[in-house]
């Protein structure tokens, strides 16, 4: 049987200077080729967990293994494509799409050879793949949200990778790019079966390209397919931290939740309790509907 | 009524009425030019370069802060001679150079450690190691004079001002050929990691994550701005060795979004801004330094006019044709 592809057992983290821990006793498995949302709040240890995986960060306590072996080898090695946020890219960069997607397919390469015409095919497969060879020659600074996002994922396959890590993948993305984006998530792991793994604070993001859902907020508090993430479930894990998950449904948006375990009083009469069905939370993307536990056709325009 | 003559001049404007045409005529004149054009030259090429990576990649101020910390550099070397005895010309030596390149690169690297623990905000660090080494230059030249004069030596510093703005018109061919090597020797090393190193530059974070070393390529990147801060400040000095790092590819990013147009424009603004800059200088009898880098600022102003105007033209384009499209 082969390794997890994601193997994370009773991690904690704590930064230098700091007295509450980034991340506490966190276990997590993720298969080969399964899809995981991590969800969570700002400063709910989402980063910190995407940089253990990525070897980024050194394991403090407890094991972190990625396809069997040390993050920061798989990370070199190649087993990982990265798509980070937005953000993260000096947009002003006088490089073409294909150039970006070449830069890590290629930057390997010895520096006094050209590229070999296999690189050059992993790139090609990389942009047809994502539908980015329709703008292949325009510069990156140019693309809208979506377009940008596309020419990252294909950065990230054209190494070919055994898993895909995206970071906050829908920030900056319009509506109708979100929905394209699902679908893209949905194509790439049909046609490569690669393992995914998707960190957001933004429930639409999450519900658009997995089939297993982690809540983080410093802790574990879920980790399970998404027919048990229903609003009650939600307001309980993120108590406070609920206002900094976007996306959420109406039933939930814009609520007050108050921090108490479940079946305990609460003191404070001004809040609204997230007293709500539980039923399965419904992401409502512009031209898609699906509850988060249903099949994993989402985004189907 | 101006008539222009054949070659482009207004008629009664002769040649010899530019002072850099009669520099170049008169073989004295011409002997001391030369090498300050090759150093010139060498210079510019080597920065317009990296000036392109430095604008992309926001290290500006990480280039502001590198020239100051020569002054440490000059203050250190200038203790080294108040108590060794050793003399230099009012130019420096190479050990005074290799003084200096040290103290930047150090500097430099302080600077990258200070932001990647994010001890403190980036630009807190940058401008403490500035304002430190600046203070720690004025107290040591201040005190290798009183060393100096104690122990009958006479004191090694430069001038102020040659520090502060440059004095290239005293290059002579072994500045130029010390130029030229530093500048190759930058330039193939840019050349052979040119792959992992715009990858670096263009996002961090993700080099990082797709195995980029990107520790090895933010020292290679702060020492290429060190050594090429030291040798600019020959040409313009401290205050304005930085704007060399900074105009040349900011006029170009203005004009293309292509890396290969992009260079080459960045090159040819940075050796416009060279000759137009000494011709001014020579015909006003002005400083050098200066009068390059408002040349290359008057570029950078040129190019973002017409960045406007082809934005604005693109634009009014798009108009028509949608307005010929709509029945």
């Amino acid at each position: 049987m082969s390794a997890p592809a994601v193997e994370i057992s009773g991690t904690s983290f704590t930064y230098p200077g700091e007295s509450t821990p980034a991340l506490a006793n966190v276990s997590l498995v993720v298969q080969p080729g399964q899809r995981l949302g991590v969800l969570g709040p700002n400063g709910g240890g989402k980063s910190t967990l995407l940089k253990l995986i990525l070897g980024l960060l050194p394991v403090q306590s407890g094991s972190v293994r990625v396809m069997g072996r040390d993050p920061a080898s798989a990370r070199r090695d190649g087993l990982i494509g990265y798509v980070p946020q937005r953000s993260e890219i000096e947009l002003g960069i006088p490089l073409s799409v294909r150039q970006i997607v070449m830069l890590a397919a290629s930057w390997r390469l010895s520096p006094l050879m050209g590229v070999p015409g296999s690189v050059r095919d992993r790139v090609d497969r990389a942009m047809r793949l994502t539908e980015t060879d329709a703008f292949a020659d325009r510069p990156i600074g140019s693309l809208s949200g979506g377009q940008l996002q596309r020419a990252l994922i294909a950065r990230a396959i054209a190494v070919s990778p055994s898993i895909l890590v995206l970071d906050e993948p829908t920030v900056g993305i319009d509506a109708p790019g979100q929905v394209q984006f699902a679908k893209l998530l949905t194509d790439l792991h049909a046609q490569l079966g690669l393992t995914i793994l998707t960190v957001s604070h933004d429930l639409r993001a999450i519900a658009a390209g997995s089939d297993t859902v982690a809540c983080l907020a410093r802790r574990l508090h879920f980790h399970a397919s998404p027919q048990g993430l229903t609003p009650r479930v939600l307001a309980e894990l993120f108590s406070h931290d609920i206002a900094g998950i976007a996306g959420l449904p109406g039933a939930l948006e814009g609520m007050h939740v108050h921090a108490h375990g479940p079946g305990e009083p609460c003191s404070d009469p001004e809040h609204v309790h997230a007293d709500t069905p539980s039923t399965p939370v419904t992401i409502s993307l512009p031209g898609t509907t699906r509850a988060t536990g249903g099949p994993a056709s989402g985004g189907e325009p | 009524m101006t008539t222009w003559s054949l070659v482009g001049l207004p008629r009664g404007l002769t040649l010899a009425n530019f002072e850099l045409w009669s520099w170049l005529s008169d073989p004295t004149q011409r002997e001391i030019l030369l090498p300050v054009l090759a150093s010139g030259l060498a210079v510019i090429v080597m920065c317009a370069v990296l000036s392109v990576l430095v604008v992309v990649k926001r290290l500006a101020f990480v280039g502001q802060g590198v020239a100051h910390s020569a002054f440490g550099g000059v203050g250190v070397a200038a203790m080294f001679a108040a108590y060794t005895g050793v003399t230099w010309s009012s130019q420096g030596s190479m050990f005074e150079l290799g003084v200096v390149v040290v103290f930047c690169i150090a500097s430099a690297i302080g600077m990258a450690g200070i932001s990647d623990r994010r001890a403190v905000q980036v630009d807190t660090g940058i401008g403490l190691f500035l304002v430190a080494s600046m203070a720690l230059g004025a107290l040591l030249v201040e005190a290798a004079r009183s060393v100096a004069q104690a122990r009958g030596h006479s004191a090694g510093a430069r001038s102020w001002e040659s520090v502060l703005f440059g004095s290239i018109m005293t290059a002579d061919w072994s500045d130029a050929l010390l130029a030229a090597v530093v500048g190759g020797v930058v330039l193939v090393v840019m050349v052979l990691i040119r792959r992992p190193l715009l990858f670096y530059v263009s996002d961090e974070t993700s080099a990082r994550a797709f195995g980029v070393p990107t520790g090895a390529m933010r020292i290679t990147m702060m020492v290429m701005l060190a050594v090429a801060t030291v040798v600019a400040m020959r040409l313009t000095g401290v205050v304005l060795s930085s704007a060399l790092l900074i105009l040349p590819g900011a006029a170009a990013l203005k004009v293309s979004q292509r890396i290969g147009v992009v260079m080459a424009l960045s090159l040819g603004f940075g050796v416009g801004g060279l000759v137009v800059g000494m011709a001014v200088s020579l015909q006003g009898n002005w400083s050098a330094g200066p009068c390059i880098v408002l040349t290359l600022t008057a570029f950078f102003m040129i190019a973002s006019l017409a960045r406007r105007w082809l934005n604005g033209a693109g634009t009014r384009a798009q108009a028509s044709t949608r307005a010929a499209l709509v029945p």
